[in-house]
């Protein structure tokens, strides 16, 4: 694995680790309530009511960084689910349905007392139903309401014009949604929720993401990249799932002046950087050792994922009046963004140029159905742009099918013959 | 059965797909739809006619240049390629609903199409995105979008959305689903038709207006009733819903005969009425957020609709073709379901507008090789 090159991304990892022991010790010692739910719940209302959440794909993402997702996905073919169905919504079930033929990492997941998902993808409801009987927990489940008006350059409006973005109608049903969700926390929670609070909570998020978004501008702009796109990615994550907390903001700020240590000081991530690489869609969890394979052979440094730049783009909103509409108003059409027609291609295009970006490698999820649409449209989008576009074929916690070598070696020809240096 | 009744019906299952883009004054009353859980009956009301796009083994060279693979079923496929070979111009419209991602992710799809310019000579793209709740507010947004969609057609059809007119479409689709209830009972106990001729009969209800229907599906299962009854084992086809005859086929070649279809072409269509008692949008949205069989049905609900099914079942079928995401998830349940049944079952893999591949005819033949056979009957 590439040494880390800044503070933050050891303590980000310190971090996550000790945040993890304690929720293993709040649950098993004080018996204390926590929830497993997807990344794409607003996980500020379970924090205000103080019941702490575990992103599914965060512990995905981890299993499969543990090496350990094999033996578990194994096991789960093995009970005749289809390998063919969704790996990265489902790891985490295959943890606990099938414990006993892997090791999870960190002394594994506890009990839940609730799960909680949005219904994007047709697999959610079907996944979370067999993992919340797996545990014997309660699942609440956010119905997800489809845009059929997407307007253009959704990240224009989502900050101040976000009641333009989101169809009416959508809104109000996920605004009643989460009213429900709300009353249904205060009774585990047992405490109510201050509207007062979430809309500080909000703003705080805010503030982080505005953190991150000068980040974001620092790397773009530097003339060459000061961070790796891996600890980009481990420093913007560790902060999401704890968003708009004391911790998230004081580490958002941390990693920002590093990364701005580092540019005032001629600091690049790579030295000689000739090529800079965006890598679209989610991260390769089970080789994060690829994005940094090609610095030494080609000059060629991974700058941008979406992590980073999609906090800023996607969670800032101002004007909190009615905090919860807001909060709504990122929800409705959170993951969208990146893989819908026509919002994915020109957002990511546009980061693209943003970014000088010469070449995208631009993951085809074997598993991942729904996030494998809109790739075309993405490809041609980048293309325009002056874009060389590499497609990946691979799963993103299945390392089975994945041969580290093969996909170097067809990286390092891409390079060497379709970009031009 | 007389010969022109299965004709007609066969070929009011079959044909429309195929027909669009040969008779434009036609098409430009036809809805274009890709599964049955947009309400036929809103689309009737605005004086149109639904057709349903439809899987077939046809190749889709043009669809295949702008849909990734393993993601859209062939219906879908169908659809973007008669879209990009402009037979689709003079259709009214084309209406998706929101039963599947690829339903959804192919709405998005033909309007980023036709605002990029390729597919040039698109009708209005619509969605119908209907909530599986049954929770207050998913009744009353289902409702409002059923309300949205019946404005939207009507405008196309040049004519204001009157409740009395889809009370009548109501009226009119309930008297045709119960002649085909009347077809499909000639399926349980021992059947009187084959199932790759009974998905035809009682698939055409979609398609085919409904008191022509009516009369035809009631002059069919007087016909049938008369028959011997099939003396074959019995099996049932879940998974994910066909669309179409050819697993049927495959399976009924192999000496068996399809008594029951998790899809809504088949016996999953038609089970219950809608009624008109109240708002009729809330009463069709409710019908069909409760009815619609696709890969957004709550699972305890296709649990329970499965389980009805059975009834006598031999032997299922089950259908999980690569671009599926959500029904294989059922499998563990499913399995259990059967295991306390004590019915065999098998998985099969195929796409099945492409119809069985040697493996699934392999595991076919060994389902049915290890059934025990049912003791005759005999009856009429």
């Amino acid at each position: 694995m590439a040494e880390k090159q800044l503070e933050s991304t050891v303590a980000a990892a310190a971090f996550q680790k000790q945040w993890f022991g304690d929720l293993r010790r709040r649950v098993f010692d004080e018996r204390r309530p926590y929830a497993l739910i997807q990344a794409d719940v607003p996980f500020e209302l379970f924090d205000l009511l103080e019941i702490p959440a575990v992103s599914n794909q965060w512990w995905s993402s981890l299993v499969a960084a543990k090496r350990q997702a094999p033996a578990f996905l194994a096991a789960m073919e093995a009970d005749g689910i289809s390998d063919q169905l969704c790996r990265y919504c489902s790891l985490g079930l295959a943890t606990t349905r099938y414990s006993k033929a892997g090791t999870a990492p960190w002394g594994g997941l506890p009990a839940p007392r609730m799960l909680c998902a949005r219904l994007t993808c047709d697999c959610v409801h079907r996944v979370f139903s067999l993992w919340a009987e797996a545990f014997g927990a309660e699942l609440f489940e956010i119905q997800h309401p489809a845009a059929s008006e997407l307007p253009p350059r959704w990240w224009e409006l989502t900050r101040h014009r976000w009641r333009e973005l989101i169809e009416p109608h959508r809104l109000e049903f996920v605004t009643t949604t989460l009213e429900r969700l709300i009353a249904r926390l205060e009774s585990i929670g047992e405490r109510r929720l201050d509207r007062d609070a979430l809309r500080e909570r909000l703003a705080r998020v805010n503030r982080q993401e505005e953190i991150f978004d000068a980040t974001r501008q620092l790397i773009a702009t530097a003339p060459a990249t000061p961070v790796r796109m891996t600890e980009q990615i481990a420093n913007v994550m560790a902060t999401q799932w704890v968003r708009g907390t004391d911790w998230a903001i004081a580490h958002a700020q941390h990693f920002h002046d590093e990364v701005r240590a580092r540019v005032d000081a001629g600091v690049a991530a790579c030295d000689g950087e000739k090529l800079r690489l965006m890598w679209v869609g989610a991260g390769l969890w089970h080789d994060t050792d690829f994005y940094t394979a090609f610095e030494d052979s080609h000059g060629a440094v991974f700058v941008w994922s979406m992590y980073l730049a999609f906090g800023p783009d996607a969670y800032i909103r101002y004007g909190l009046e009615d905090p919860l509409a807001a909060l709504a108003s990122r929800t409705a059409s959170f993951n969208e963004f990146l893989h819908n027609p026509p919002w994915a291609a020109e957002w990511i295009a546009a980061q693209a140029r943003a970014h000088r970006i010469d070449a995208a490698l631009v993951l085809h999820p074997k598993s991942m159905k729904p996030s494998a649409t809109g790739r075309i449209f993405i490809e041609q989008a980048l293309e325009e742009a002056g874009v060389a576009v590499l497609r990946v074929e691979a799963d993103v916690v299945d390392s089975r099918a994945w041969d580290p070598a093969a996909a170097r070696k067809a990286v390092a020809s891409f390079l060497d013959e379709r970009v031009p240096q | 059965m007389r010969a022109s009744t299965i004709e007609e019906l066969r070929a009011a299952f079959q044909e429309p797909f195929w027909r669009l883009g040969r008779d434009a004054a036609r098409d430009r009353e036809t809805v274009l739809m890709s599964w049955p859980s947009v309400p036929v009956e809103l689309v009737r009301a605005a004086g149109l006619q639904p057709v349903f796009a439809r899987g077939h083994s046809t190749p889709t060279p043009a669809a295949d240049r702008v849909l990734e693979p393993n993601i859209f079923p062939n219906r879908l496929r169908q659809l973007v390629e008669a879209a990009l070979t402009a037979r689709l111009a003079n259709v009214a419209a084309i209406v998706l609903p929101r039963s599947s991602d690829p339903d959804y992710k192919c709405f998005l799809y033909l309007r980023e199409l036709a605002r990029r310019g390729i597919a040039a000579t698109l009708p209005p793209v619509l969605l119908f995105d209907l909530l599986h709740s049954d929770d207050p507010g998913a009744r009353a947004y289902n409702a409002d979008r059923a309300r949205d969609l019946s404005a939207r057609l009507a405008g196309l059809g040049g004519r204001p959305p009157l409740a009395d007119d889809l009370r009548s479409a109501i009226v009119s689709a309930d008297r045709a689903r119960a002649a085909a209830r009347r077809l499909h009972k000639l399926r349980s106990g021992p059947s009187r038709v084959s199932g790759a001729d009974a998905l035809p009969l009682l698939g055409a209800f979609w398609q085919l207006e409904p008191e022509r229907y009516s009369a035809l599906a009631n002059a069919s299962a007087d016909t049938l009733v008369q028959r011997v009854p099939l003396e074959r084992r019995r099996v049932v086809v879940a998974g994910v819903p066909v669309d179409g005859t050819a697993m049927h086929a495959a399976i009924e070649a192999e000496g068996a005969v399809v008594v029951a279809e998790l899809s809504p072409f088949g016996s999953g269509g038609t089970s219950a009425d809608i009624g008109i008692a109240g708002d009729p949008f809330a009463a069709i949205a409710a019908h069909y957020g409760r009815e619609s069989i696709d890969a957004r049905l709550p699972v305890n609900t296709l649990m329970h609709k499965l389980d009805d099914l059975l009834g006598a079942a031999e032997a299922v079928v089950i259908s999980q073709p690569h671009d599926d995401a959500s029904f294989g998830w059922d499998y563990p349940r499913v399995r259990e379901l059967l295991a306390r049944r004590s019915i065999p079952h098998t998985v099969l893999g195929g796409d099945p507008a492409f119809g069985a591949t040697a493996a699934d005819l392999e595991s076919i033949r060994r389902l049915l090789g290890n059934t025990p056979s049912r003791p005759e009957l005999r009856c009429g």
